[in-house]
């Protein structure tokens, strides 16, 4: 980096000395300055002629804005107006406000012009029919600068109290939906420095000027801080600008300097030295930059960039300077995984998100095709960005992606399966620098990028129990589980080592007793898992490696089903998950396996997780019952029964989130990320909004009663018979215990049960007894034509001792139900000699 | 010495009470289950949910050993639906429905715990809100709103008492519905006096109209014999 002296190109007087704003018009052919004077004056590109003056404009305009057709010039009078690039002439006044107005910000497809005056409300205002205005409230002063994102849905409005308010507009009524508070200074509305939020072209952050004179990035998705470009200036900064691509800052201060910065490393690549200069503007796609100074005097800079700098504009549109791109990895894990561009429509964040490769390759020969099309914003360029390149065509950014999908699948017919992306359970992404490695009933284990190394924390729910700790990572750890005995970490390869798995007992009575080993070299993590006697590592290279506790290679194998996708442990059993055959709907069938490793058995052998179409894994974990239990993206949370005998295993579920109570009102949008299943209740973390992973600060732990989906309860419209719910409610009641009860009989039949094992399964088995009892008190209050429901619901009864069926009797008579009591006692009789024919 | 107490509870005796209610608690370690002379308390082994009586969920949280969870109704947004309803009515937002239970005196009512409705106050919702808001302000999400919510939903109500004591001279009822127990322990003292007052006032006009409704039945049973009367006294 050295200052840049080129030879000094003489500035050009446009207006007198004040506040002077420039635009480029998005095609790039005019250049339209307005100053302190009562003249617009529009400059060819490429003509050093001179420019065409509009006279008898308003004075002291302080704002600009333009499209390929007519620019809008805002003044201190409080008025907007509008006049023609082709015939140069007035045309409208676009609106009026009472006092000075001091931004204007064009829509991408340059049909709404947002105006910030000293106003406390922003107005939105069409351009075709000036009377639909929408506005910006709940702002508690009035807004210095206004930017665009560049798909136009946002909106950010730099406030004078210092806070950044970003609006959705993609509702009806434009929809605060982030505020961003410390990042920009409060500035008055006149000063000449800014605090102007500049879109990166990539739509997935902006930039803005904070009080230590960096430029910090921020992302718009999650309000997290990404990197910053600091330490370039000593002055305010006055303006600030992405060049059309994104790969180049363009930054002025007051410090006379003009600093250049690379978005991929926010290093300085030159310094030019100008003072004054108040607002900068890139050319949409050559290598020109305008700069205009308080002065009045404009430069137009041919040949801006150094020789060798100058590739860095012929790039395609570059990522925004992430701290941890979410587009270069896929949630998290390592593997890269195979696409065939079909994404998931459901929520076109999660889409971005979920991209695999990076935005430039996907990007990259679509924009070759389109030439002029080319994303050329020159957003954030003084006072001036929001009359951005998109021109008609390109308005939304996302959009782009899915033109250039379709086109691929034009081009490249052959098939590719869509498979099931390996996953972490109880992990979340990187979200900024911090991301969850492993969250459950036990504890929580996360980790912070410091760039160089990682922090890792593991903090325990019982404090008494275990001792929070903290260490730094040399390694990156990527994964981690946690559980009663203790940690276990992974990382995957980098730097030339191999990957690498590293276990932590809590407890020792020996001097060292945590242990690392090292995969085979090429061999990456793919997910791990603890128990209570095992650790088992799944790899990319399709084995499933099990150590014991203490680090002894126990076993490996190759998995049947694969590219593998997760594993998941209790005790000996071990539960591995794979991509299988592919199906009808041309996505891989999910297969798993369950095993016991040390009796050395197979439990259930690559069989299908019932999956509904198109729905993915969302956790899979053991209960504390030792149950397999699965949540899919429909919210569905479902337990393997009978799944310790071989091919007689199947999934029942037993909540549907969707259905939940607490969302019957319609009101709460939430979703829910499952934790665990314990103690009959679903552990999970509610998630407000439309996040999908849970964040910091730690969120709380919810739980929810099982509830097996077995019918819709319409509360009936007479609210006064409550009793009219209770028969489905004891339905329902009673198929959960019968699964319940199975699941207990499974487990003593098959382990050493314990006395409370078997009380526990004397006391659900009166469970079921019980409420088909209730069903049964239900059905007789409802009238003697229940009868035959109610005969059937006491053959239902399983008990052996025969005082259920008994008691049946009891409840038959107490209705008065004569006949039904009759075929009951006939019915225990036939019991009591065992004579009962079993079907 | 006699002790000079008024008549009914305190409203430290009411807080006291309070105490039995049950509210939901996060351990944060574990602690088998206590064998105390009000019942069991139920084991706590973190991070399960459980439900214990406020003095004892109020003595783990001062000594950190448990997190309370909030009753529902004890947010911000619950609150200003409540506050919303009690401002458009004349009457008291009205009780929780509670789901059947084997007790049913307010101790050991499940309406502060995690899974209460939170559309409604329940009856010891003042002093339950105040304790709560006190030692365990750092488990309530935006506790300052919260406290400034409560207290405008106690003055509101605090208002409908004393408006709903005007109404007592005209000798009509005022719905008491919904009114909490501290508000009842509160507002005891001066509607008793309003009462007692009016009693009097009205014992005092009492007594007149039926003095002079003797009077006027004497004159009219013995209209004509009185002058005689008096000639005979004379």
């Amino acid at each position: 980096m050295a200052t840049v002296t080129q030879q000094r190109i003489r500035g050009r007087p446009a207006h007198p000395s004040g506040p002077t704003f420039l635009t480029y018009t998005p095609n790039g052919k005019q250049l339209v300055t307005a100053g302190s004077n009562n003249v617009v004056r529009v400059y060819e590109t490429g003509s050093d002629g001179e420019p065409t003056n509009l006279d008898d404009c308003q004075e002291n305009n302080t704002a600009i804005a333009a499209t390929n057709d007519f620019f809008l010039t805002g003044s201190e009078d409080g008025t907007v107006c509008m006049y023609s690039l082709h015939t140069f002439t007035y045309e409208k006044m676009l609106t009026r406000c009472t006092l000075p107005i001091r931004d204007i910000a064009l829509s991408p497809d340059g049909q709404w012009a947002a105006v910030a005056s000293d106003e406390l409300e922003v107005k939105i205002v069409n351009i075709t029919d000036t009377y639909r205005v929408l506005y910006l409230r709940d702002l508690p002063k009035p807004v210095k600068h206004l930017s665009y994102d560049p798909s136009g849905t946002y909106i950010a409005a730099s406030c004078t109290d210092g806070i950044i308010y970003i609006y959705s507009l993609s509702t009806e009524e434009p929809d605060l939906i982030r505020k961003v508070d410390g990042l920009i200074r409060s500035l008055e509305t006149e000063s000449v420095s800014s605090s102007r939020a500049a879109w990166h072209p990539d739509g997935r952050a902006f930039a803005a000027p904070t009080a230590t004179r960096d430029i910090q990035v921020l992302s718009s998705g999650d309000g997290e801080r990404q990197r910053a470009f600091s330490g370039g200036h000593i002055g305010d900064i006055t303006a600030l600008a992405w060049s059309p691509n994104g790969a180049m800052l363009l930054t002025a201060s007051s410090d006379r300097n003009i600093v250049l910065w690379d978005t991929k490393t926010q290093k300085i690549l030159a310094r030019y030295e100008y003072p004054n200069v108040i607002n900068i503007a890139w050319h949409p796609y050559e290598n020109i930059v305008s700069l205009v100074t308080s002065d009045g005097e404009l430069f137009i800079y041919t040949k801006f960039l150094q020789p060798e700098v100058v590739p860095l504009l012929e790039k395609t549109l570059q990522p925004a300077p992430f701290i941890r791109d979410p587009l270069a990895e896929t949630s998290g894990n390592a593997r890269k995984p195979l696409t065939n561009g079909v994404k998931d429509n459901a929520d076109p964040r999660g889409r971005r998100r979920g991209t695999p490769d990076s935005l430039d390759e996907i990007l990259g020969p679509a924009l070759c095709d389109e030439g002029d099309d080319f994303v050329s914003d020159d957003d954030g360029a003084g006072y001036l960005d929001e009359v951005n390149g998109h021109g008609k065509r390109g308005n939304a950014h996302l959009d782009a992606i899915d033109i250039f999908d379709g086109k691929r699948r034009a081009t490249y017919q052959a098939f590719q399966p869509t498979i099931h992306h390996s996953f972490q359970p109880g992990s979340t992404p990187w979200r900024g620098n911090r991301k969850y490695l492993c969250l459950n009933l036990t504890g929580f284990v996360w980790t912070v990028d410091q760039d160089t190394h990682h922090t890792v924390t593991v903090e325990f729910y019982d404090r008494e129990f275990h001792r929070d700790f903290h260490f730094t990572d040399p390694y990156l750890y990527d994964k981690a589980c946690l559980n009663e005995n203790g940690t276990l970490f992974s990382c995957s390869p980098a730097n030339g080592n191999p990957a690498m798995v590293f276990y932590r007992p809590h407890e020792t009575w020996t001097t060292r007793a945590d242990w690392r080993t090292q995969l085979p070299a090429g061999e990456d993590v793919t997910s791990i898992s603890l128990s209570d006697s095992y650790v088992v590592v799944t790899t990319s290279a399709d084995y499933v490696r099990v150590f014991t506790l203490y680090g002894t290679p126990f076993r490996v194998y190759r998995q049947k089903s694969s590219p593998t996708v997760t594993c998941a442990s209790w005790r000996d059993y071990v539960l591995t998950m794979g991509n299988g055959p592919v199906g009808g709907d041309g996505s891989t069938k999910l297969l798993y396996t369950i095993e016991n490793i040390k009796r050395d058995e197979i439990c259930q052998s690559e069989d299908i997780v019932a999956l509904t179409e198109g729905a993915k894994v969302k956790s899979v974990f053991f209960s504390d019952d030792g149950d397999p239990c699965i949540y899919d993206s429909t919210g569905v949370l479902l337990i393997l029964q009978h799944w310790r005998s071989p091919g007689q295993a199947r999934w029942v579920p037993v909540l549907d989130t969707k259905q939940l109570d607490r969302l019957a009102s319609g009101k709460k949008e939430e979703s829910y990320w499952p934790v665990a299943v314990a103690h009959e209740k679903f552990h999970c973390i509610i998630l407000k909004g439309g996040d999908q992973y849970p964040y910091f600060p730690k969120p709380l732990l919810s739980e929810f009663d099982f509830k097996i989906p077995c019918q819709t309860f319409t509360p009936p419209e007479d609210a006064e018979n409550p009793t009219a719910l209770e028969g489905p409610k004891l339905e329902e009641s009673f198929v959960r215990s019968s699964l319940m009860l199975s699941l207990l009989e499974d487990l003593v039949s098959s382990t050493n049960a314990t006395h409370s094992q078997r009380t526990e399964l004397s006391r659900r088995e009166i469970g079921v007894d019980k409420a088909l009892l209730q069903l049964l008190n239900v059905e007789c209050r409802e009238g003697e034509e229940r009868g035959m429901k109610a005969l059937e619901i006491v053959e239902l009864m399983r008990d052996r001792s025969g005082k259920m069926v008994e008691a049946a009797g009891k409840v038959a008579g107490r209705y008065g139900r004569t006949v039904l009591q009759e075929k009951i006692a006939e019915l225990a009789e036939k019991r009591l000699m065992g004579i009962e024919d079993e079907g | 010495m006699a002790l000079l107490l008024p008549p009914g509870l305190t409203p430290s005796e009411t807080a006291f009470l309070c105490e039995m209610e049950m509210v939901t608690v996060i351990p944060r370690q574990r602690l088998e289950g206590l064998n105390l002379l009000g019942g069991p308390t139920p084991p706590l082994n973190p991070p399960y949910r459980t439900p214990l009586p406020l003095w004892l969920a109020l003595l783990l949280k001062r000594q950190r050993r448990a997190n309370i969870l909030p009753p529902p109704w004890l947010s911000p947004h619950s609150l200003t639906a409540i506050l919303d309803l009690e401002k458009s009515s004349p009457s008291f937002s009205p009780l929780p429905t509670l789901p059947a239970h084997t007790t049913t005196s307010p101790p050991f009512l499940p309406s502060a715990t995690a899974d209460a409705p939170p559309d409604a106050l329940p009856y010891h919702w003042l002093e339950l809100g105040e304790m709560l808001l006190e030692a365990a302000s750092d488990d309530i999400a935006e506790p300052d709103t919260v406290r400034r919510l409560m207290r405008d939903l106690r003055e509101v109500r605090m208002a409908k008492m004393r408006a709903g004591v005007g109404v007592l001279e005209g000798g009509q009822e005022v719905n008491m519905n919904g009114v909490g127990g501290m508000e009842v322990a509160e507002g005891r003292a001066f509607i008793l006096g309003v009462v007692d007052g009016l009693r009097k006032i009205g014992a005092s006009k009492e007594m007149s109209r039926r003095e002079r409704e003797a009077e006027e039945r004497e004159n009219g049973i013995m209209g004509g014999e009185e002058d005689e009367e008096d000639d005979m006294d004379m």
